[in-house]
């Protein structure tokens, strides 16, 4: 992996950034990525986070604001230009929410194959790179299969195929386990945990928050204005009910026991066990609920 | 806790259904199941391994002997020459081995669409000539400025006319079935690209190929979600109407889609020339199938002037 571990691998002041005729989307956000960091980027539906990866990634630009890749700014006269823009498109992989988006080759083969090429590899280079990464991720018989035809388990694991094979040192990942059923979702958590401890930096955006055990060493958090309302560990920002809350992460729940209907904030920290931070009770049962 | 509507609560007296027409429009679903059939056929990988001449070819060598010989066959104005290449046609994909599935559909859809189409040539109001059967009478006379006929006719020269056509769309697209059939998408618009076609227009191509049956299955599920709130048919009118909307509504998305597509593109390093895994090698047998190509072409050209 190049570079030394703890370099800041980007570096974003003050971004400001709108899609064309609509409303701003990411309004003065600041925060540095360090190398072999794991951090997640979290808000609601909407909070601009997807809109993050791409700029990040060099997709779209800020419309105000800088974004800094190990020290050069990422425009669109940098990104064309060789050898920086290549470099870029190698160490930098996106993971797409939308598989189907970015599997566009006609085989797995052949998609795996669509970026080495690019970088302009030798044939038996990029033929090298695909036998390994196929067996990486265990999906060698998928080699010659059409990927519209996939699962969406697959279509996940060929989309981090195409991105692995050109050994990039940054991973964004959109919502990655969406629409994942849990087996798929779990193996996906396996390997992401197993190329961050060969030194990927990881950069996740879900609203999911029974991810972020799984997914992240350091939080940020964007509020449905666009601003990043919190940065830090994950305990004490899921610790933080009032401002997850406030940026739509939780929300009130609301119940009933015998007559006594009550209210209190509602979060999945791990899928399917639920977190009641209150203890009551009340006239027709005698145990307390926790 | 939110409080339910009336009308959501349990033991809600249901609202009366309006009487609705007994008949069942399927028109659009199996408009879209055979739209779905057609285009899983079309983007099918050629089936087998990499066997037989025509299937090793160059992409290169065999684009440029199919699109000789369906110049050649456009040409052609005797029903035996153009009946020959359809013969042709068919027998080397006899020879290549394509599933009857695959040919089948197509040499049953082309004729019975083009003859659909045609009938109108058979008559001799269209083509002229001495009637052969006589399918209407009347006592002529005029509407409007148009002088109306006293005999429609199927005439001679009209069945030539319309033979003719049937057979030239049937050879041209068994040979371009034989051309997909037998070339992987991907060599076949790297050889499309090789041979000068601009990289936008192959592009456009290589998209269309890999999302015609994404976009299918939207406008599949769009119409499922539909049918899932529908509890009797509707008339045509509003299946109609309601197809309109589908169709805007996956235009939208085809541009989303086309927008993301062009971004996963991007993020990966395109720069605007897709590289191919295995580039096309030109052999000796390639400059022969071309040959080949060419010979026959020329023979039924010589042949159909000869038989005029």
């Amino acid at each position: 992996m190049s570079g030394s571990q703890g370099e800041t691998v980007f570096a974003v002041e003050a971004v400001r950034f709108a899609y064309a005729g609509q409303p701003l989307c990411l309004d003065g956000v600041s925060f540095d990525v360090r190398r072999g960091e794991r951090l997640a980027l979290v808000g609601a539906n909407g909070s601009g986070k997807s809109t993050l990866l791409h700029l990040l990634n060099g997709l779209f630009f800020p419309g105000e604001g800088r974004i800094a890749y190990l020290g050069s700014p990422l425009t669109e006269a940098v990104l064309d230009a060789a050898p920086f823009g290549p470099r870029f498109r190698q160490e930098v992989g996106f993971l797409f929410q939308n598989s189907d988006a970015q599997l566009f080759c006609p085989t797995v083969e052949d998609e795996l194959a669509f970026g080495p090429l690019q970088m302009g590899w030798t044939q038996a280079e990029v033929f090298r790179r695909i036998e390994d990464t196929l067996a990486l991720l265990e999906i060698s018989r998928l080699r010659g299969r059409f990927p519209a035809g996939l699962s969406a388990g697959e279509k996940k694991r060929v989309a981090l195929a195409s991105l692995l094979v050109l050994a990039p040192s940054v991973l964004l990942l959109d919502e990655p386990t969406a629409g994942l059923d849990p087996r798929s979702q779990s193996l996906l958590l396996e390997i992401l945990e197993a190329l961050h401890t060969r030194g990927l930096t990881l950069v996740t955006a879900t609203h999911d928050l029974t991810l972020l055990p799984h997914l992240a060493d350091r939080v940020l958090v964007l509020s449905e204005e666009h601003r990043l309302v919190a940065d830090g560990e994950p305990e004490p920002v899921l610790a933080d009910t009032e401002m997850l809350l406030a940026v739509n992460l939780i929300h009130a729940h609301s119940h009933r026991h015998g007559r006594l209907v009550h209210t209190h904030p509602h979060q999945h920290v791990v899928a399917h066990e639920h977190v009641h931070g209150h203890h009551h009770e009340h006239e027709d049962q005698a145990e307390p609920k926790k | 806790m939110a409080t339910l509507p009336e009308w959501l609560r349990p033991g809600a007296r249901p609202v009366s259904l309006l009487p609705q027409r007994a008949t069942a429009h399927r028109l659009l679903r199996r408009t879209l199941g055979a739209m779905g059939r057609s285009i899983s056929l079309l983007v099918r990988e050629p089936d087998g391994p990499g066997v037989g001449a025509l299937r090793t070819a160059d992409p290169r060598a065999k684009l440029l002997a199919a699109v000789g010989l369906i110049v050649a066959t456009t040409f052609l104005r005797g029903l035996l020459p153009l009946a020959a290449c359809l013969a042709l046609a068919l027998a080397l994909s006899a020879a290549a081995k394509v599933p009857g599935r695959r040919l089948l559909p197509v040499m049953i859809a082309v004729p019975l669409a083009s003859t659909a189409l045609l009938l109108p040539a058979t008559l001799n109001i269209v083509s002229g000539g001495p009637p052969l059967l006589v399918l209407w009478r009347s006592a002529g006379g005029a509407f409007g400025p148009w002088r109306l006929p006293e005999v429609v006719a199927v005439t001679a020269d009209g069945l030539l006319v319309a033979g003719r056509m049937v057979l030239r769309t049937t050879a041209c697209a068994a040979l371009a079935l034989l051309l997909a059939a037998t070339t992987r998408p991907q060599r076949l618009l790297g050889g499309l690209r090789s041979l000068g076609v601009p990289q936008a227009f192959v592009m456009v191509l290589a998209m269309a190929e890999r999302y015609l049956a994404v976009l299918l299955r939207s406008a599949q599920e769009l119409h499922l979600a539909r049918l899932a709130r529908s509890v009797a048919p509707i008339g045509v009118r509003r299946e109609e109407a309601w197809a309109a909307a589908g169709v805007g509504a996956v235009f939208r998305r085809t541009r989303s889609l086309a927008d993301a597509v062009t971004l996963a593109m991007v993020s990966r390093g395109f720069t605007g020339e897709v590289r191919l895994l295995r580039p096309a090698r030109w052999r000796r047998t390639d400059w022969l199938l071309v040959a080949a190509a060419a010979a026959v072409a020329a023979g039924l050209l010589i042949l159909d002037r000869r038989l005029a």
